[in-house]
């Protein structure tokens, strides 16, 4: 069946004439107005900001619109530190390494490393997930919740399980690191109702072996800093990327036999 | 599960170190290189079309060429050369200040998994007009079905396949009926239904079916699931990101549409001093 030919006609929405933004201000110079003459960040001047406030404000500043606090500094900022790195065993940092041994421009070792940490498991991609569940279930008993979802059935031996975003388990195990990297800035200051929570929760899952995932301790952060769920897959992917370059540049001056290539021994092709 | 010494029982992942099972193929030195079955040099290059490979790769078997040949007939449909549309736009972008083709192309490429167009829709799509069949094969009416999708999104013509972004109407649908037709294809079920709720939303709304609606009830018809046809089209847009790319890469540095310090609006807080 082909019908006849369709009119085809704009449908004429109104689109803006500029752009506009409440983040950041460019002054244009005198002699140019494509070239700026100063920049503010939500209505500081940027010199002012280098000589005067810490690259971790100025993070928050552009996001949050307002110059942390002391405390608020200090959480991010211990964040930041924490999650530099996801380690040369992350998926994500494998395929930093991946790039950089096998000659890819090192230009685009971190945009193939961050488009690998966007996934949905163990990446930015649950980030935002793990944010609106800690801000729904804020207000709940952690143990009656942990309960509640313990009830659901286990998945298959040989699989990490998501209990809910941002906790879970991983080979079998919960992960050390992140339940006392929590902990720790769960101590600090700067600290609020989603990292307590998010601790009383995973305490209540230790019993079967699960309990924090680094995504659930961003989230919680995020959370008790006033980011958006929106924020959070994006800024999870900014506090990885050094680590993911670090080591993408580390493998990419070395000679591609210096990651191992999976013999055809060990390379099965299975029958369907 | 923890093992009888309390260590975590970790022997699935044991048994995977070192090791790929791979369900696709793979290239083994002096035996050939393989593809779902297949001999890749002796029984497909030369002999299936790239669409027909490339459908394979995510279905799993050879489809005839037909489908095929209409699948990259819809490919020619879902990109052109107008640096206006989005991921065209990020193609220019990336030409004007000298990235490589590459980069330009698999960016506009990622633009593109979107919510609004591009491959993604078909996920939405496909669901809707699998779900409308299930319902009308369930003895639903076709105006209770397009009813009740209205009524989810409060009366809105917001139903994945229909109502075109930026126009009424859509010219490629004509000509992707009109290679289904030289190719032999039927109307299908699903199809049949497309056009039947196309039917009332051009009665009521004056919207009609746009080409993810189109692209989604056609390949349903040829047994596609929704995830296989998202898969199908990732690469959808690139042609048209790398023409754009291109235009923008032979004109000088930063000459595509370039903004002057006013071409912003500021809107933000007024000039503030350090606390």
């Amino acid at each position: 069946m082909t019908r006849q030919r369709v009119k085809v006609k704009r449908r004429n929405e109104k689109f803006v004439q500029r752009t506009a933004t409440r983040i950041w201000q460019e002054q244009a110079s005198a002699e140019n107005p494509y070239i700026a003459g100063s920049c503010r960040c939500h209505g500081y001047d940027l010199l002012e900001l280098m000589s005067g406030r810490s690259y971790v404000d100025v993070l928050y500043l552009l996001f949050r619109g307002e110059l942390p606090g002391k405390d608020e500094s200090g959480l991010l900022e211990s964040l930041m530190i924490s999650m530099i790195n996801p380690g040369p065993r992350h998926p994500a940092t494998r395929a930093a390494m991946n790039a950089g041994v096998s000659k890819t421009d090192p230009v685009h070792i971190l945009p193939v490393a961050l488009t690998v940490m966007g996934g949905s498991h163990l990446g930015a991609g649950e980030v935002e997930a793990a944010m609106r569940f800690l801000r729904k279930q804020g207000g709940s008993d952690p143990g009656t919740l942990a309960s509640e979802l313990l009830q659901n059935p286990m998945p298959e031996q040989g699989e990490d399980w998501c209990l809910a975003p941002g906790f879970g388990r991983r080979f079998g195990s919960a992960e050390r690191l992140p339940g006392e990297i929590a902990r720790r800035l769960a101590a600090l200051p700067g600290s609020g109702a989603g990292l307590r929570w998010g601790c009383a929760f995973a305490d209540a899952l230790a019993a079967q072996r699960l309990g924090w995932l680094n995504t659930g301790v961003v989230a919680s952060v995020l959370v008790d800093l006033g980011f958006h769920p929106r924020d959070g897959a994006g800024i999870f992917q900014l506090l990885s990327a050094p680590g993911l370059l670090a080591h993408g540049l580390e493998l990419a001056n070395k000679p591609v036999t210096a990651m191992p290539y999976v013999d055809d021994e060990h390379y099965v092709i299975e029958k369907r | 599960m923890l093992s009888k010494n309390g260590k975590s029982d970790t022997r699935f992942w044991d048994a995977q170190r070192g090791v790929i099972h791979s369900s696709n193929g793979g290239w083994l030195a002096g035996k050939g290189v393989f593809c779902h079955g297949y001999d890749m040099l002796e029984d497909l290059v030369g002999k299936a079309s790239y669409f027909q490979v490339l459908m394979l790769n995510v279905l799993g078997y050879l489809p005839e060429r037909r489908l095929a040949d209409w699948l990259e007939a819809a490919y020619i449909c879902m990109s052109w050369p107008d640096p206006r549309i989005w991921c065209n736009h990020i193609g220019a972008l990336s030409g004007s200040v000298r990235t490589s083709a590459v980069a330009a192309s698999v960016a506009g490429a990622l633009a593109a998994d979107s919510s609004m167009y591009g491959g993604r829709t078909f996920l939405a799509g496909v669901d809707f007009i699998q779900s409308a069949l299930a319902e009308r094969e369930a003895r639903a009416s076709v105006e209770d079905i397009v009813a009740n999708e209205l009524k989810r999104h409060r009366g809105k013509v917001k139903i994945m396949g229909y109502a075109r972004p930026l126009a009424h109407g859509d010219e490629r649908i004509v000509a992707l009926e009109e290679v289904a037709d030289r190719l032999g294809f039927r109307v299908g079920r699903h199809l049949q239904l497309a056009y039947d709720i196309e039917a009332i939303l051009q009665r009521d709304f004056g919207e009609s079916m746009n080409i993810c609606g189109y692209v989604s009830a056609f390949l349903s018809d040829q047994g596609c699931k929704a995830e296989e046809l998202y898969r199908m089209s990732v690469l959808c847009v690139t042609s048209g990101v790398t023409a754009c790319y291109i235009d923008a890469r032979e004109k000088p540095p930063e000459a595509f549409l370039p903004l002057r310090c006013d071409d912003i609006e500021y809107r933000g807080q007024a000039a503030r001093e350090l606390p």
